[in-house]
């Protein structure tokens, strides 16, 4: 067990969900209700693994968690601040430098390259500088692709474009990092090698790791493992 | 620089490449609309000018006349409208249309005085060259300058001689008499690059019109020259009023009013068609960026994943328009420029020259570059892209990250 699962007990919440609920209208006018009542809390610098059946509504509690929709009913809180009923406007001013995104789909800009794609989180931020720049460089550097800082998206394979996301995920160094299904795309040294350096950066900037996999063996690398089921979360480790 | 702003730019300006294909074709687009609509407003403020500017070579500035009558105290009222501050020159003069026969075939010019015994015109012949293969001071009471397209038309050449008939042998005719024409040599060629006045026109001595029209010592009008900035109306205006003159006065803008009026309408008709090139162009650059929306919604999803805010988000879309109608616009000026310098040669393979005397009256094609012009183009041109951007803006804008990051 890592470090910060020891100190967890101590650690400030960063991330926390208590009774989220969820319905969506289905076309024939009815409501289903996806989540009813799911609640987590991640601590700061810690790695959660959130798994479940496909459907379970692992992706929509994760939308839930980053302010991208609103919960039926339930509250979301980051670093203590409730945020489900702020303005998408607020929403996004805070998301930006308090959480970084990987996806399945590594999501680069294609007219960019993959220097530029890195720098892109700081410039949304506001915080665009030589620093900025420099920092840009080494953590494309850390990821290993130093010889690729100026090649565009095209260019790169799978697992360049994903490390890449990663980086672009860490710029600002927020204080969380969600991931879903980060690995999904990749073969499985590839897949392995991108989580370790994910988890790896994590640990360096002491960001919390909110991962949500089918994998069983990478959700095994984080502190603690969740399960979303029947609209409901279950800590299995 | 704003990241949207940023980001704006490089989806028109990709790395690693100087223009992206849809940047390239928007602002081609932009710049043909600009070349259609500048090109002809500049055209057509040059035929407005060069017609003007022949207009007031051959008319004159002022022109007062006796209501269809001679004016028989011309010698006294030209003394004193010789004193008035700001006439350059008096000149009498008589006109009017006769029969004229070269090889026996009949043609029918109009016929103006030139008072060779003064030796002064109110009109530029000489200051702006107007007489070839000769010379004003060649012409006597026997001899008659004749328009350049009126003697290539009819085979005549200087040194022939052709026969005037006036209306007034019809007189002659009527009481029994012989009318005999008067014999005059050809002695120089009137070119004024205007086909109306080289194709109609023929000068004769002032004693030589009088007597064809049995004038005796009146003329049909008297032409005023001003300085060249003057303001032919508000002179004009001055002798009907302040000199109380008992004539009809008439300036150049006012005795081709008409015309005048008919170039400036047809050149806001030519540039409302051609309006419609750019709003055409408007609308593929609307498409072009919607589909853009839609081709990029994922990205979309994730910059606004990475914090930015809706309002960023559509800028983004609506400064591509801005950027391509200010690119698309200026290189639509470039493109006007290279176009009409090269104009002649244009002409000469579209249409050819001989169309463009015969219907234009012009043996090139004038232009005159207004800036208002340019810019009336540029701000529509820009104000259209930049709108045809707001479509897309607003569907980018209204874009939920959880749906565009699940789009397939």
């Amino acid at each position: 067990m890592s470090e910060n699962a020891e100190n967890s007990g101590a650690a400030a919440p960063v991330l926390e969900a208590a009774g989220i609920r969820k319905s969506f209208a289905s076309p024939d006018g009815s409501s289903i209700e996806i989540l009813k009542g799911a609640s987590l809390r991640v601590n700061e610098g810690e790695s959660v693994a959130l798994r479940g059946e496909s459907g379970a509504g692992k992706t929509t509690f994760m939308n839930i968690l980053s302010g991208f929709e609103n919960p039926t009913s339930g509250e979301v809180r980051w670093a203590g601040k409730r945020i489900d009923g702020l303005s998408n406007s607020a929403q996004a001013r805070l998301r930006a430098g308090f959480m970084g995104f990987v996806f399945q789909q590594y999501c680069l800009l294609p007219e960019l390259t993959a220097l530029e794609n890195v720098e892109l989180s700081s410039r949304i931020l506001g915080r665009f500088d030589r620093r900025a720049k420099s920092k840009a460089k080494e953590l494309l550097e850390r990821v290993g692709l130093k010889d690729r800082i100026n090649y565009m998206p095209y260019k790169l394979s799978g697992g360049e474009k994903q490390r890449v996301a990663i980086a672009r995920a860490v710029m600002n160094s927020p204080k969380v990092l969600l991931a879903d299904e980060p690995t999904g795309n990749l073969d499985e040294d590839t897949a392995k090698n991108v989580m370790e350096m994910m988890l790896g950066l994590c640990r360096e900037n002491k960001a919390a790791l909110m991962l949500i996999t089918h994998n069983i063996d990478f959700a095994k690398m984080t502190d603690k493992e969740v399960f979303l089921s029947q609209g409901e979360i279950t800590e299995i480790r | 620089m704003p990241w949207w702003l940023y980001i704006a730019l490089k989806q028109l300006f990709p790395s690693g490449k100087i223009i992206s294909f849809f940047a390239a074709v928007s602002i081609l687009g932009v710049a043909l609309g600009v070349l259609g609509l500048f090109g002809t407003q500049s055209v057509m403020n040059g035929f407005h000018e060069r017609i003007g500017e022949k207009l007031r070579d051959t008319t004159g500035d002022v022109l007062i006349r006796n209501f269809g009558q001679p004016i028989y105290d011309c010698e006294k009222l030209c003394s004193r409208l010789e004193k008035l501050p700001g006439v350059k020159a008096v000149e009498r003069v008589a006109s009017g249309p006769v029969m004229m026969v070269c090889n026996n075939v009949p043609v029918f010019p109009m016929l103006r005085s030139y008072d060779t015994v003064k030796n002064e015109s109110a009109l530029p012949f000489e200051q702006k060259n107007y007489i070839k293969m000769g010379k004003l001071d060649d012409l006597d009471d026997d001899g008659i300058i004749l328009g350049s397209r009126l003697a290539a038309q009819n085979g005549i050449s200087v040194g022939d001689t052709v026969e005037i008939f006036s209306p007034t042998m019809l007189d002659k005719l009527k009481k029994d008499e012989v009318p005999m024409p008067a014999s005059l040599k050809v002695v120089g060629l009137l070119n004024t690059d205007y086909s109306e006045v080289d194709g109609n026109v023929a000068l004769v001595s002032l004693r030589r019109m009088r007597d064809l029209y049995g004038l005796g010592e009146a003329v049909h009008a008297i032409v005023l020259r001003l300085g060249a900035n003057a303001d032919c109306e508000d002179f004009a205006q001055k002798l009907r009023y302040k000199e109380a003159i008992p004539y009809r006065i008439t300036t150049w803008l006012t005795a081709n009013e008409g015309f005048l009026r008919v170039i400036k309408m047809e050149k806001v008709m030519m540039s409302l068609i051609i309006f419609l090139i750019i709003i055409v162009a408007s609308f593929s650059i609307c498409i072009s960026l919607y589909t853009s929306v839609l081709r990029k919604t994922r990205e979309i999803g994730l910059v606004g994943a990475m914090g930015a805010r809706a309002w960023q988000i559509a800028l983004t879309y609506c400064f591509q328009g801005f950027v391509i109608g200010l690119l698309g616009s200026a290189a639509g000026l470039a493109l006007t420029w290279l176009v009409l310098t090269f104009r002649e040669s244009l002409v000469k393979v579209i249409v050819g020259q001989e169309a463009l005397i015969e219907f234009y009256h012009f043996a090139s094609l004038p232009v005159k570059y207004d800036p208002s012009d340019a810019l009336r183009a540029c701000v529509f041109a820009v104000f259209l892209c930049t709108l045809a951007g707001v479509f897309p803006a607003v569907r980018a804008a209204r874009l939920k990250i959880s749906e565009a990051m699940r789009n397939e």
